[in-house]
């Protein structure tokens, strides 16, 4: 009895080494551990191998040849090898610190690194940790082939051409054309529910001019349909910093004695601005424009259970 | 064989030993059982299979030669076994994805050799352009790295969101690290005289002392107990955290879902939430932003923290702060 290892070894060998197409027949022939005879068994443990080395990420290609049996089993040199990458030494080392300094929760960089053939680093430090989600390989996978992916997402299928794979404020977002709205769409990647799965390679085609940042804007106040609102925004020096970094230093209207600053924000969207500026706490407060105010205001009444105050609309 | 591991997955770590040695030509064996992660029967056991491996007919001119000894393998594989394998989906995001993040830190020189690596990488793979990765740029993001990799003594400004205070701190950094988005800095606070976690954005003011810093390795455990530090500012719940259930309308599910431990449907329409509360002021502050959308089932008395921050902002929306 063969072990299957071997089998599966010499199979690869065998389907590689001569770029012949090969008919089961023959494949039963050169690799040991088919079945003798022909017929249903010998096509089964075929299909499993095949079916082990796909997995793997090794593709066996069947096509079309004469003789009895019609179709002959490759694997073609492109889909085995990795093509050179042709990296000079300090590019082979900077990759190198870029794996050691990123944790992505799975080993699959080192692996990289070995297959590439460059010892992997011991010992750097790490930099960044980016969430590994089980779905990024594929959806990577899907991108690169330009190919339509369907996906469970708040308890509806969705299909979407993908455009963009973005790490933004801590989380992974696809950014793509989603098929049944016909529209641009962004998705949290850690929202989307069991295997993402990808139809054929060159099944994506993004309407012409898709524009993947005008898709995903950079702040939440900006995810909205609503009528455009300049707001003013003081705030304590304590968060100034913090408000500064995150609204970019463009948004700065004036820089108070105190060490407080007035930012100018650009809102379509005012729940999204509210929810923002409460995580400031008593540190923040809305200038105007007094509609914009007004509203907050009720709002906070409300929370406050301030029985006078104007009712909240919503 | 001593393996129990799958034929598929036996079959990817032979080939990658087969690359390797292919390359190198001969081994010790013990820096191939350490590369490969295998202990040394078990690697013998599939050397001597893959010896078995070759070509038909299987004649000692067609099989891989490989010699096996108590501590080395010599192999004559040539040279078409030494060339990389594609990479598979998994290798291929985990290497673009590692580089981009590198190129987004901050000061990082996108012209540089990484960033040519990367050119190349994405040539091969395609892809180009399709993977973006945005890190934040804190205005004292420099000061506190630099200081960390030099090891000098930091005078800090620091607000904590967990107590609405700011104080100013003496802290010899141990690491800088990026962890769910923000930057995080770990060191030892002489103030508090134990590790601290500090987000970086919090800091409004970071000056060097002079001093170097006294505790560059600092706690060592410290590494692997992200956010359940004292004093961390992520959000991981520790065993002092108070459970709380919330009923949530679909309008603000969105601001609880990813702070949420769990969540069920109710009988009302409404989402069911449970969360870990370890900051009273925190807790304030997010039912002010669900606002009338959410009511605070269990326990009762935290229900009095929404109206506490709604109390305190109303104050400053009252008082004569606003110009």
């Amino acid at each position: 009895m063969v072990d299957r290892l071997e089998r599966l070894t010499d199979l690869v060998l065998v389907l590689l080494r001569d770029q012949r197409p090969k008919s089961l027949r023959e494949i039963a022939s050169e690799v040991p551990g088919y079945p003798a005879q022909e017929g249903e068994a010998r096509r089964q443990a075929f299909e499993r191998d095949k079916r082990t080395l796909r997995d793997g990420g090794i593709e066996v290609t069947a096509v079309p040849i004469d003789g009895p049996e019609q179709v002959g089993y490759v694997i073609r040199p492109e889909d085995y090898y990795l093509p050179d990458l042709d990296l000079a030494p300090d590019e082979q080392a900077a990759l190198n610190l870029a794996v050691a300094g990123v944790h992505l929760g799975d080993p699959s960089g080192r692996d990289a690194l070995w297959r590439l053939g460059l010892p992997a680093s011991a010992g750097a430090r790490p930099v960044a940790e980016l969430p590994a989600l089980p779905a990024l390989p594929a959806l990577y996978g899907a991108l690169r082939a330009r190919a339509t992916v369907s996906f469970d997402y708040r308890g509806e299928r969705r299909r979407v051409d993908p455009a963009l794979l973005r790490f933004h404020g801590g989380w992974w977002y696809l950014v793509g054309f989603d098929l049944d709205r016909a529209a641009p769409r962004t998705f949290r990647v850690d929202r989307m529910d069991g295997d993402v799965s990808a139809a054929a390679p060159g099944s994506a085609v993004l309407p012409e001019g898709f524009d993947p940042d005008a898709a995903l804007p950079d702040v939440p106040w900006r995810i909205g349909e609503g009528a455009l609102v300049t707001v003013s925004v003081h705030v304590d020096a304590a968060l100034a910093g913090l408000v500064l970094d995150e609204v970019g230093s463009s948004a700065l209207a004036s820089r108070n004695d105190d060490g407080s600053v007035v930012v100018q924000l650009e809102v379509t969207n005012i729940a999204a601005l509210r929810s923002w500026l409460f995580e400031l706490g008593a540190h923040a407060e809305i200038l105007g424009p007094d509609e914009v105010r007004a509203d907050v205001v009720s709002w906070i009444e409300a929370v406050a259970g301030v029985a006078d105050g104007p009712v909240v609309a919503s | 064989m001593t393996t129990r591991a799958d034929a598929g997955s036996r079959l990817l770590r032979l080939l990658a030993v087969l690359t390797w040695l292919a390359r190198q030509g001969r081994a010790p064996l013990s820096d191939l059982s350490e590369r490969f992660g295998l202990e040394a029967d078990e690697l013998i056991a599939d050397l001597e299979l893959a010896a078995c491996c070759g070509l038909p007919p299987y004649s000692p001119d067609q099989l891989m030669e490989i010699i096996v000894d108590d501590h080395e393998v010599v192999a004559d594989l040539g040279a078409e076994l030494g060339r990389p394998r594609r990479l598979t989906a998994a290798e291929g995001f985990a290497l673009a994805a590692s580089a981009r993040a590198i190129l987004a830190v901050p000061g990082a020189d996108p012209e540089g050799a990484l960033g040519r690596a990367l050119s190349k990488l994405e040539a091969v793979l395609g892809g180009r352009g399709m993977l973006r990765v945005d890190l934040r740029d804190p205005a004292h993001l420099a000061v506190i790295r630099d200081a960390s990799e030099e090891g000098r003594q930091l005078e800090l400004h620091y607000y904590s969101a967990s107590s609405d205070r700011e104080s100013t701190r003496i802290v010899d950094p141990v690491s800088v690290r990026l962890i769910e988005g923000h930057w995080y800095l770990d060191g030892y606070c002489h103030n508090a005289q134990d590790m601290r976690r500090f987000r970086v954005d919090r800091v409004s003011s970071a000056r060097l002392t002079g001093e170097p810093a006294g505790h560059r390795g600092g706690d060592p455990d410290m590494q692997h107990r992200d956010g359940a530090a004292p004093g961390s500012e992520a959000f991981v719940p520790g065993p002092e955290a108070t459970i709380a259930h919330l009923a949530v309308d679909d309008d603000a599910v969105w601001i609880v879902e990813a702070l949420a431990s769990s969540s069920h449907g109710r009988a009302d329409g409404r989402t069911g939430v449970t969360l870990a509360v370890a900051s009273t002021v925190w807790f304030g502050r997010l039912l002010l932003r669900l606002g009338p959308h959410a009511e605070v089932l269990d326990p009762p008395e935290l229900a009095e923290a929404g109206r506490e921050a709604a109390r305190q902002l109303l104050a400053r929306y009252r008082g004569d702060t606003a110009s």
